[in-house]
């Protein structure tokens, strides 16, 4: 993991310093609620319904376990005693007080964190993919290069000011766990045919209420450009983004108003001015950050012959193995999931004693090393499979061990009507009928995986157009109602990302259970042997869905 | 009538009688002139001869003044005097200096003293600037 030096340390102590002087220039009454705002919402906080919410940059999901214990430390100090875990990977805390916002940022500071442009029209923190440097499908680990942007990213002082906000997603390997298609700007990692590594460039992806999926517009940019590159795509962002309304304002709209040629070659024109200026990488930039996300030391493990004989005596650890371990690239470990998707519980949401516990499991298990995901979980990226059996028990002793990652329980789901002060609709407690309507495992596991996804309002914070079964809670003369989607997904090595397809008027909330059964009824009855969800919807199209859930009529 | 804090040999200070410039609108303006620009204005090699440049921030949080200056800095080699002005807020003046703002115009309601010590907020900066042209990777030993 990327360590703090004296120069990092100092930028975010000058930064802690300046924030509180600022919020003791609001206090005082010396900026106005509207100044404050901008610079609140440049260090991660905003004012929603019930409270401020404090966004913690959890750069590119990763994090190590004392780090961990210092957000349970904040969610029992300054907090009710849980946080949220969102799907761009960072920590929310629902309920501090905005007079103590920097004494927090001061206890992040001390574990090397910060909630630096986790809100705002700036650079958001990058997002990769939450198994990097495990994967076994891996070309290349994205982290040092997301660490290059991070640095890069913050506090620019032309790029901080931007038309709207700004997600960048970087992958490196062949399945796209960081839905690279619907970011701002959406980085491939891979090798060209020397082994070099290289960047594929897709810019003006985004959800929200224009969803669109991000057009290709750089093939093969060697390392050394990763940065001017950047800049000569926020500088003409930055200048010609729209402003003047800000639904408009996003890259997606600039691109598709200049074509995707149109914006590349304008790109192209800025690049060539600045191509080769001091900001190209330097090689032994790159090789201190790549060195600083070395492997841990593993060890060469015999294989436990033992997981066979613990596999029939538990089906619970047999499901669990199936469905949150994944393979490693190193032979005798293993990537595993810790689910927060227990039914009853808010997706996201993790107590403090649940963080410690699983700060604790990282020290013993997963070289003090962890990540989030942007499905809302906790992973330990590197655990000998020798130790499954026992993190498997702790685990569901903790109430994390729920073995459904992938499948339909396992909803990724925005804070909505309970917390949001922009929401349509609660998203919550939908997550949760469907939860409890859908509690037989046999069910849900031959049902296989099937990604739920949930947002509250436009904004799509809970990414539904990418969910194969889609849920938008929309507004309909001052009540909430549920607009379902069907067959969208965020990419994959085969398939190119797709967003989800109306399936016609929407639902009252005690409906929704009912309407995804219907749903599922449909896909049971049609699918072919061990076809997916998504396969299955991709063959036999929306029509039959249709039909069932408003019958001929309509 | 604003005041004007701008950079001398001597540091940042107070400049009594800044504002007297006679500014002209880029479609008025001719070489040798002093030039007032709105943030979204294409710059020009011309402008490089203007005996100073204004650049209008319409609100505190329009950013593409910041374009433009580095723009005028770096890629037409424009070294006199560049003013910010309109809804100049104390707290992006720190960006403002570093994008090769040496001038600032303080609006009657803000407080220029305020505006004079909120200038430097940092001392470790990651990126290249206006006024340090090489990233930290290039001017700092970061080996840990
Ligand atoms: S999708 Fe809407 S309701 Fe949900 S968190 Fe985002 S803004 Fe709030």
């Amino acid at each position: 993991m990327y360590k703090y030096d004296d120069f990092d340390r100092t930028f975010v102590a000058e930064r802690v310093a300046h924030y509180r002087a600022q919020t003791e220039r609001y206090l005082d009454g010396k900026l106005s609620e509207d100044e404050f705002l901008q610079l609140r919402l440049r260090n991660g906080l905003y004012v929603q319904r019930l409270a401020p919410m404090l966004r913690v940059a959890v750069p590119y999901g990763t994090l190590s376990a004392d780090q961990l214990r210092m957000l349970a430390h904040i969610a029992r100090r300054y907090d009710r005693g849980y946080g949220h875990l969102s799907t761009r990977q960072n920590m929310q805390f629902n309920w501090p007080e905005l007079a103590e916002v920097p004494d927090i940022l001061e206890d992040l500071a001390s574990v090397e964190m910060h909630a630096i442009q986790t809100s705002g029209n700036c650079i958001r923190n990058t997002t990769t993919d939450e198994f990097a440097g495990a994967a076994a499908d891996e070309i290349v680990d994205a982290r040092p290069y997301c660490e290059l942007i991070r640095q890069w990213s913050t506090n620019h002082p032309e790029f901080d000011w931007l038309p709207r906000k700004f997600k960048i997603a970087v992958t490196g390997a062949q399945e796209d766990r960081a839905a690279i298609a619907v970011h701002d700007i959406g980085i491939q990692a891979r090798h060209d045919d020397n082994g070099d590594v290289v960047f594929d460039f897709y810019v003006g992806g985004g959800l929200g209420r224009t969803p669109v999926i991000g057009p290709l517009i750089r093939e093969g940019l060697p390392v050394a450009h990763l940065l001017t590159y950047l800049e000569a795509v926020m500088r003409v962002y930055n200048r010609y983004g729209r402003r003047d309304n800000k639904y408009k304002a996003r890259i997606k709209i600039l691109v598709r108003a200049m074509g995707a040629d149109g914006f590349q070659s304008r790109v192209d024109e800025e690049w060539a001015h600045i191509k080769d200026s001091a900001s190209t990488v330097s090689e032994s930039e790159m090789e201190r950050l790549i060195a600083a996300f070395a492997p841990p030391t593993f060890v060469t493990l015999v294989e436990e012959d033992n997981l066979e004989s613990q596999r029939l005596e538990h089906p619970q650890f047999s499901h669990w193995l199936h469905h949150n371990v994944v393979p490693h690239k190193r032979k005798g470990y293993a990537i595993v999931t810790l689910s927060t998707k227990a039914t009853g519980v808010p997706p996201g949401d993790v107590s403090d004693e649940q963080m410690d516990a699983v700060a604790g499991w990282a020290d013993a298990y997963s070289f003090g090393e962890l990540r989030i995901s942007h499905e809302q979980n906790f992973v330990l990226p590197h655990v000998p499979r020798g130790k499954l059996f026992e993190l498997w028990q702790a685990a569901t002793e903790a109430d994390l061990g729920t073995a459904n990652a992938g499948l339909l329980t396992d909803m990724i789901c925005c804070p909505g009507g309970d917390y949001c002060s922009l929401a349509n609709a609660k998203s919550i407690p939908v997550a949760e009928a469907i939860q409890r309507r859908f509690d037989n495992y046999d069910y849900v596991h031959d049902l296989g995986n099937l990604d739920i996804n949930i947002s509250g309002c436009m904004n799509a914070c809970g990414h539904h157009h990418v969910g194969h079964i889609g849920i938008l809670g929309v507004d309909k003369k001052g009540e909430e109602f549920y607009q379902i989607s069907l067959g969208g997904h965020s990419g994959h090595s085969s398939t190119a990302a797709a967003l989800g397809q109306i399936i016609g008027p929407s639902f009252a909330r005690n409906e929704v259970p009912d309407v995804i059964a219907r749903i599922l009824d449909v896909y049971v009855d049609n699918r072919h042997n061990e076809e997916s969800f998504l396969h299955c919807f991709q063959r036999i199209g929306l029509d039959p869905f249709k039909e069932r859930i408003y019958g001929n009529g309509n | 009538m604003a005041t004007v804090i701008k950079q001398t040999p001597d540091g940042w200070t107070i400049d009594q009688d800044g504002s007297a410039l006679d500014w002209k609108s880029a479609e008025d303006w001719q070489p040798g002139e002093a030039l007032r620009l709105a943030g979204d204005e294409e710059p020009n090699p011309e402008f490089s001869s203007a005996s100073a440049i204004a650049i209008d921030f319409p609100a505190f949080n329009d950013g593409r003044g910041l374009s433009l200056a580095v723009l005028l800095r770096t890629r037409y080699q424009f070294t006199g005097e560049l003013r910010a002005c309109g809804d100049v807020h104390e707290d992006i003046t720190h960006y403002m200096v570093r994008c090769g703002f040496d001038s600032m115009e303080i609006s009657d309601e803000r407080n220029p003293q305020t505006a004079l010590s909120a200038l430097f907020p940092y001392s470790a900066l990651y990126q290249a600037s206006v006024t340090q042209p090489e990233p930290a990777y290039r001017r700092v030993n970061r080996g840990v």
